[in-house]
């Protein structure tokens, strides 16, 4: 199974790792800039007296990048139902759908990890831990986002019947608000784990659009 | 001969449109069952069924003897399907596609059979399914399910879209695999001269029926066409249940029927049917047969 994903999605899967850790970069070009123009004392002050956080151009790049995996994942399986192939594999559909949403949600979490690695990186060697952190844990919801997209775009692609798909679309949009709620930095810290449980959460929601394309639902 | 596929008391409706009801039939083993209906009666839906995309809304499915709904997924080892329009993989290609499935058949996949078949195309083993032709595409479908050698193939309108020379290169492959092997099919075609050339048995459906279900072969022998001169202008209004789309076209009467032609005969005057001369009798094929049963409009 994780080959036929693989297949589906290398390329688009280079381009997400290169594109998300590009802007990754990106955001810590401006923060060494800032330091190189004008020291990073004067960094130090407008990260504790102005809110800033340096990671504020990823806010909604884990989205579109959860988002576009679930297409390229997904949309293939839809296109004249191929979905049929895959679900008459000699394998139960539970650990078909399982695998195929393991396989992008351990996609998603690799970047992730790999964002939070070139960001931490640079950021702990210039900035204190209580800054670096925070920035961390600002841009955290956002990633959190990215994964919630995938998992929703994935549910509203499979559904079969278009109409209970805008009703998908719709639940999704006011679902991915919950993670863009607040722009203050680090303002999600204490509810960090539940969003982070929720996410996971929605997991099991690919599973009705599964049971329902088995039913014929049109 | 013991039943692969035994369906009893289908019931299905799309919204509250009657697609069929209470329609029951039986594969036994080793056949090739041909559906065979207008567009709309119910032949995809009826694979959807046995393929467990599509829960009816009463009656049982059952193939090598377990519910569909309830399948055990290894029993799906020895089912090969093929969807309509030769659907597969289309990021994938030729070696790619069964190096992917082989993985999901050990100690049953012929990777010979599937190469065999793909030296026969023109195309790089490289070469993207999304980038084949209909036709192409057909092949490597047909080559993935003779691969697999399940023991009962599920084929969903296999001539769609295939010129004559891949209907011909897929109903032969076919035909010399499944009668090789002992294999048990159950296909739609729209095409009726691949069925002729292929099929054991026939189910001939009408809208929310089955009309007859028998051997391709006694079909073909049983069924005639029955025509005769009548007066122009002659309207016929039969209701006898077992002669089949009475028609009169200006002095040309036709009717199908099973019965014989005394029978035949017998009823038509009985019915005051007018007729001026002999009563003729013609055999059938395939697709004139279909036409007779479910009729031209």
């Amino acid at each position: 199974m994780y080959y036929k994903e693989w297949i589906k999605t290398r390329w688009y899967l280079l381009l997400m790792f290169l594109s998300t850790s590009g802007f990754a970069g990106y955001c810590l070009l401006r923060l060494h800039r800032v330091i190189a123009l004008k020291g990073i004392g004067h960094v130090w002050e407008i990260m504790l007296t102005h809110d800033v956080v340096f990671v504020d151009y990823l806010k909604y790049v884990p989205l579109v990048a959860g988002l576009l995996l679930a297409v390229v994942q997904f949309a293939p399986e839809m296109y004249h139902k191929c979905l049929k192939l895959t679900l008459h594999l000699p394998v139960s559909h539970l650990t078909v759908i399982t695998q195929m949403l393991g396989f992008g949600v351990a996609i998603v979490l690799v970047c992730d990890i790999l964002n939070f690695i070139i960001l931490w990186s640079y950021m702990h060697q210039v900035l204190a831990y209580e800054l670096w952190s925070r920035c961390l844990l600002t841009a955290l919801p956002w990633y959190l986002a990215g994964l919630a997209a995938y998992l929703l775009a994935a549910w509203t692609i499979l559904e079969p019947d278009w109409r209970r798909r805008v009703f998908n679309l719709l639940v999704s949009l006011l679902v991915i608000k919950i993670y863009f709620i607040s722009d203050a930095p680090a303002s999600y810290n204490g509810f960090l784990p539940y969003l982070s449980v929720f996410t996971l959460a929605l997991l099991p929601l690919n599973w009705i659009s599964i049971a329902r394309f088995k039913e014929g639902k049109e | 001969m013991e039943s692969v596929i035994s369906c009893q008391h289908l019931t299905h409706y799309y919204g509250k449109r009657k697609i069929y009801e209470d329609l029951s039939f039986e594969v036994p083993q080793g056949r090739i069952l041909g559906l065979l209906g207008k567009n709309g009666t119910g032949k995809t839906t009826t694979i959807n069924i046995l393929s467990g995309y599509l829960k009816p809304r009463s009656g049982v499915c059952r193939i090598f003897g377990q519910d569909i709904q309830t399948m055990d997924p290894s029993l799906r080892r020895r089912i090969g399907l093929l969807i309509e329009g030769h659907v597969q993989y289309q990021f994938m290609n030729i070696e790619q596609i069964e190096k992917f499935y082989a993985r999901f058949y050990p100690n049953q996949w012929r990777r010979d059979a599937y190469y065999e078949l793909m030296s026969k195309l023109k195309v790089a083993p490289k070469q993207m399914i999304s980038r084949m032709s209909c036709g192409q595409r057909s092949q490597v479908a047909l080559g993935l399910i003779l691969a697999q050698n399940p023991d009962l193939l599920v084929l969903d309108d296999f001539s769609i879209g295939l010129d004559p020379g891949y209907r011909r290169l897929f109903v032969d492959y076919l035909r010399e695999f499944v009668k090789a092997e002992n294999k048990t099919v159950f296909l739609t075609s729209h095409i009726i001269q691949d069925m002729e050339r292929l099929v054991d048995d026939c189910i001939i459906m009408d809208y929310g029926r089955i009309l007859t279900q028998q051997p391709l072969q006694q079909i073909l022998q049983t069924l005639h066409r029955y025509s005769a001169t009548v007066p122009e202008g002659y309207e016929p209004q039969l209701s006898d249940a077992e002669l089949y789309h009475p028609a009169a076209i200006r002095k040309h009467f036709e009717v199908y029927s099973f019965l014989p032609p005394d029978e035949v005969k017998q009823r038509l005057m009985k019915a005051g049917v007018p007729m001026q001369g002999e009563l003729n009798s013609e055999s059938l094929n395939l697709e004139d047969a279909f036409i007779g049963l479910t009729g031209k409009y």
